[in-house]
């Protein structure tokens, strides 16, 4: 009966259908369905949905459309529409510091990518532990674990600087990526503890029947049927490693090194004047690739057990 | 189908009795009690899948937490070397008002934004995870401001939409109503930055998306059979399984909202105003830290900080007992 | 059970020691890591030293501009740039230094100089043989503390009032005489603004959230914000009387209502009332004309500030715009004090830095760049040369913990403006607060 208004999302890659069949509907739809024909309710709820993504997306839009005003438009008009469509602030923002902005991209994408696989493998080797085996004081290293992340970084970083200071650190991509490859991110631990636990015990039960050892169940059950909470992982880790501005400044003194945030800091002066405009356009530029790291990873977002079709 | 009659179960425990007849309990393989075939641990095993983790533990996390806890004794200014004046930042701690403050402004902060974004968050993703047309284009919608972070940018946004020429008021203006810069009044900041955090809903709403795709088809597919509704099977399957999910959001984001700090410190140039009303506890700890150059008492700080948020993180497990369903 | 005791009890080990190590290491991070004495030769040997400044991307720009040249000259001297904005720029500086790990050639500023010198972080700069033969003496003193020149300024600044002449224009009214005006006079020129102009031009920014701007109003009673001791030298009622005026102004009109005001101390020049046309006056800095102009898109005037003539004496003083100071752990003193030397005496290195760090300290530099300045710059250099004659002196430079004052004065401006605070209220518990951040 609901099957003319639902249509197969190729971009999801989805089976709609199936979809359907899932209980999230609530009961004042049911009702409603009788009065309305369903075209009408599904345009009602696009026209709201669109409503809220253009309030949502407003900032954002202002940003497009300020990055390609002159520096001083930007906040003398406030309009959005610009009276002339300038990209100079592109190709001024581009190359207004000491390398052009690819090299920030750049080192930007090294650290992500290192954080990407440590997150990905340690934290899930991690979780794997706390989920699944029974080992003495589990609770206790649980608690730790949370508790390490319940301190600020502001009174971490110090201390943090002068322990990779001494190791000669300083300077290198190492104090942004090696703590990920060793399971500092406790936020990822957690995540995949809980759905590890969502995953239907039977299944190992029956692996360890036939004889797969720990190893096996985790390379081979554990991580094929997490893929939504690996691609959240992945999208995460990917978009605050790309936004993380605090650490990488401190760790980070050559302009060689820097990273995009670091580099879009430059363009501000709160004191003196400011190159918005570049700014903004850097902004631009910085967010196309977690958009379509975004894009790309949610694809996997919804590769689910729900859709893998164990039984 | 003994995972389905187990889930009903549970759920039909709190939430009624399930319609129809339970499926046979057939294989009848209730979840073992952990381990029950396999001795009494897996300690080697835990020690290899645990290992990195270990090292990053010992290599980089327990350190400097232990030089901070050790730091909260001391007057320090990082510019010369820390000495011991035992429990004086901590006295000091009971004295100071701006420190009761961003107290006031944390938990205001905690109590309100934490609940409205994951009630947002939850409600989109329960609504987008339905099969309809223009799924993905919704979804990176609702993402796309969450990419943005803690960018300067976000900063001249804000003053765009909340500021005296602001959007908001631009919009109050077509009804004939005066609006204040919001941003910058001290009793609206505050409910400014609480948006702020609901329009970053985008993280929570993905996480809550994974969830519910990580449930099984075929428990629906055993609840139709069955002869359950829609609504039946949203209260006995998708609920109980989604708390798991809904749990850790609920854990992770009052930790994190209680050391909110990026979109404070960009709101407010680093100040915490006007007058006080976003200093957020973290916020006024930076301060101290970096501007006053008294990082002894930073240090006390966020280790009072620490017991304040473990305290929440513990009552949250305790009471997790009575409402999150776990499918092992 | 055996097994993972094992591991347990290693792990510990493992996390003690990791601990204690970085305690220990941690204690190093003001310790006296003495300068290496091979390195300070200054022979042909290659080093390399760290400069580290805050600014937007035209100042990276043209700073590395001059280090390549300094570069050329020095062949065996590599300079390495590390540049970051004003908002974290001191967060990187203490986080380093507290790493053992300070940049050799340090950009300082005014509030934090004493906070670092004090503690052993800064070198002499006359120690190390800099020739500041060719700075102006009260320029000089402003780096001095204890007889020992922690830091040599870049240039100078006067904090002025900037009109904008169409705005006056616009509202019907005409510019005041700057050598004569009073405080009184300010108020009624900046309500006449507004109510000549329907509240379409706002008469004056909101000045009483930078305490230079009381540092002056002291000065002009005689008093001053900070003594040579470091301890305070106003009255409460000097200072409440100075935040009276904000608030007259505000009720009257003639400032924008508190939260407008609040938005506009956030935000920077191209974002003021006078970058934006909303406004007719407002304080600034005169290195910051350049950018106030840009965003107007017109000329503006500067301006005396109010209440020069008929009080005790003159206000008005030459701020170092910022400092150059080497670091005392340095390992290369003797390069770190050429590029100093560089910076400031070289005329080719003036001629490319202009005005970007204040009026050239230097006054032989100033008097060889002026011509290559543009139009807002040569606006500025006249204005101080003409205010010189009546600088009497300038103030003492602030104590330990003066960068917190900022802060307070920021946040305590907001509760006067809100009437949170009456201004009597606010002057004492200014008083109060910068009292104890001062006397660490």
């Amino acid at each position: 009966m609901t099957d003319t208004e639902i249509r197969p999302d190729p971009a999801a890659g989805i089976h709609a259908s199936r979809q359907d069949s899932r209980g999230t509907q609530a009961p004042a739809a049911h009702h409603r369905r009788s009065l309305w024909p369903s075209r009408i309710r599904s345009g009602f709820k696009h026209l709201g949905l669109i409503l809220l993504a253009v309030v949502m997306l407003y900032p954002l839009i202002w940003l497009l459309v300020s990055s390609f005003k002159p520096n001083d438009e930007i906040f003398r008009d406030l309009s959005l529409i610009p009276h002339n469509i300038d990209a100079s602030n592109y190709s001024q923002g581009w190359n207004a510091l000491t390398y052009p902005f690819s090299r920030y991209l750049l080192n930007s994408g090294i650290i992500v990518l290192g954080s990407l696989i440590g997150n990905l493998i340690s934290c899930s080797m991690a979780a794997y532990a706390f989920a699944r085996l029974e080992f003495k004081g589990r609770q206790l290293w649980f608690a730790i674990m949370l508790m390490s992340i319940m301190l600020p970084i502001h009174v971490i970083i110090v201390p943090q600087y002068v322990l990779f200071s001494k190791l000669e650190w300083i300077n290198t991509f190492l104090p942004l990526i090696v703590p990920k490859l060793l399971a500092t991110d406790a936020f990822f631990i957690f995540l995949m503890v809980q759905f590890f636990r969502g995953i239907p015990k039977e299944l190992d039960e029956a692996a360890r029947l036939d004889g797969c050892g720990h190893i096996r169940i985790y390379l081979r059950i554990m991580l094929p049927l997490s893929a939504p909470a690996l691609a959240t992982t992945a999208i995460f880790t990917f978009i605050w490693t790309w936004n993380d501005f605090f650490s990488q400044l401190i760790f980070l003194t050559k302009p060689a090194m820097y990273t995009a945030p670091v580099a879009l800091r430059t363009f501000i002066d709160s004191t003196g004047e400011s190159s918005w405009g570049p700014m903004f356009a850097m902004s631009i530029v910085t967010l196309v690739p977690v958009f379509l790291a975004f894009l790309f990873g949610q694809k996997y977002l919804v590769k689910g057990i729900a859709t893998t079709g164990i039984k | 189908m003994s995972v389905v009659s187990e889930l009903r179960r549970s759920a039909s425990g709190r939430r009624g009795s399930p319609p129809g007849e339970p499926p046979a309990d057939d294989a009848g393989v209730p979840p073992a009690p952990r381990g029950a075939t396999k001795g009494r641990g897996d300690g080697k095993m835990a020690a290899i899948f645990l290992a990195p983790w270990f090292l990053g533990l010992a290599l980089i996390t327990v350190g400097p937490m232990l030089a901070s806890a050790y730091l909260s004794f001391t007057d320090y200014d990082l510019l010369q070397a820390p000495h011991w004046i035992g429990f004086d930042n901590f006295t000091r701690m009971w004295e100071d008002p701006r420190l009761h403050k961003s107290l006031v402004v944390t938990f205001t902060y905690v109590v309100t934004a934490v609940p409205l974004q994951l009630a947002a968050a939850l409600g989109l993703a329960l609504l987008l995870d339905r099969g309809m047309r223009g799924l993905a284009f919704y979804r990176s919608v609702f993402y796309l401001p969450s990419l943005l972070g803690g960018s300067v940018a976000v900063a001249i946004l804000w003053r765009q939409v909340f500021g005296v020429d602001g959007l908001v008021n631009a919009f109050l203006g077509f009804f004939g109503i005066q609006g204040e810069g919001w941003v910058s009044d001290p009793d609206t900041a505050l409910g400014t930055l609480v948006l702020l955090h609901v329009w970053t809903f985008g993280a929570p709403m993905i996480i809550f998306l994974a969830g519910l795709r990580q449930i099984p088809e075929m428990y629906y597919e055993a609840a139709s059979i069955d002869g359950a509704g829609k609504l039946r099977q949203f209260r006995a399957i998708t609920v109980p399984l989604l708390t798991p999910i809904i749990f850790f959001n609920l854990v992770l984001q009052i930790i994190g909202a209680f050391q909110s700090f990026t979109q404070a410190f960009v709101v407010s140039g680093g100040s915490g105003g006007p007058a006080d009303s976003t200093l957020f506890y973290t916020l006024y700890l930076y301060q101290k830290g970096f501007g006053a150059l008294d990082m002894g008492y930073a240090s006390a700080m966020a280790w009072l900080l620490l017991l304040i948020v473990a305290a929440m993180t513990a009552i949250n497990f305790l009471a997790s007992k009575y409402w999150v369903f776990y499918n092992d | 059970m055996r097994h993972h005791r094992t591991t347990r009890s290693a792990v510990l080990r493992v996390v003690a020691l990791a601990a204690v190590g970085s305690l220990a290491l941690t204690a190093c991070g003001g310790g006296d890591d003495s300068p290496s004495a091979d390195g300070s030769g200054g022979g042909d040997e290659k080093v390399s030293i760290r400069f580290s400044w805050w600014g937007s991307d035209t100042r990276h720009t043209l700073t590395q501009d001059v280090i390549k040249d300094f570069e050329a000259l020095h062949p065996n001297i590599t300079v390495v740039a590390d540049y970051t904005d004003w908002d974290s720029y001191f967060d990187k500086l203490s986080t380093a230094v507290a790493g053992g790990d300070a940049p050799d050639v340090i950009t300082q500023e005014e509030r934090f100089l004493t906070d670092y010198a004090s503690r052993g972080v800064l070198a002499d700069l006359n120690e190390l043989g800099l020739d500041t033969s060719k700075i102006d003496k009260s320029v000089l003193q402003s780096g001095t503390i204890d007889g020992k020149l922690y830091g040599v300024a870049t240039g100078i600044n006067a904090y002025v009032v900037v009109a904008d002449p169409e705005a006056f224009k616009a509202a019907g009214v005409a510019l005041p005489d700057d050598k004569t005006w009073s405080w009184d006079d300010y108020v009624s020129t900046a309500d006449e603004i507004s109510k000549k102009s329907d509240g379409k031009i706002i008469g004056a920014q909101d000045y009483g959230s930078n305490e230079a701007g009381f540092s002056i109003f002291a000065r002009q009673q005689g008093q001053s914000l900070y003594k040579p001791d470091g301890s305070l030298g106003y009255d409460d009622a000097t200072l409440a009387a100075w935040w009276q005026h904000s608030i007259d102004l505000q009720n009257s009109g003639g400032q924008p209502k508190a939260a407008a005001s609040v938005e506009l101390g956030n935000a920077g020049p191209e974002q003021s009332l006078i970058g934006t046309g909303k406004g007719a006056m407002a304080w600034y800095w005169t290195n910051q004309l350049t950018a106030i102009t840009n965003a107007a898109g017109h000329p503006l005037q500067l301006l005396r500030v109010p209440g020069e003539t008929g009080n005790e004496r003159t206000g008005m003083y030459f701020k170092p715009a910022m400092f150059y100071s080497v670091s005392a752990k340095s390992k290369h003193p003797k390069e770190s004090q050429l590029l100093v030397d560089y910076l400031i005496n070289s005329e080719a290195a003036g001629k490319k830095i202009l005005s970007d760090r204040g009026l050239p300290a230097n006054t032989d530099v100033r008097t060889a760049v002026t011509p290559d300045f543009n139009d807002t710059d040569k606006q500025a250099a006249a204005f101080l040369a003409e205010l010189g004659s009546d600088v009497v002196d300038g103030p003492a430079v602030p104590p330990n913990g003066a960068g917190e004052v900022a802060d307070i004065t920021q946040r305590i401006n907001q509760e006067v403006l809100f009437e949170q605070l009456s201004p009597a209220e606010a002057a004492e518990q200014f008083t109060q607060e910068v009292t104890s951040a001062t006397s660490k």
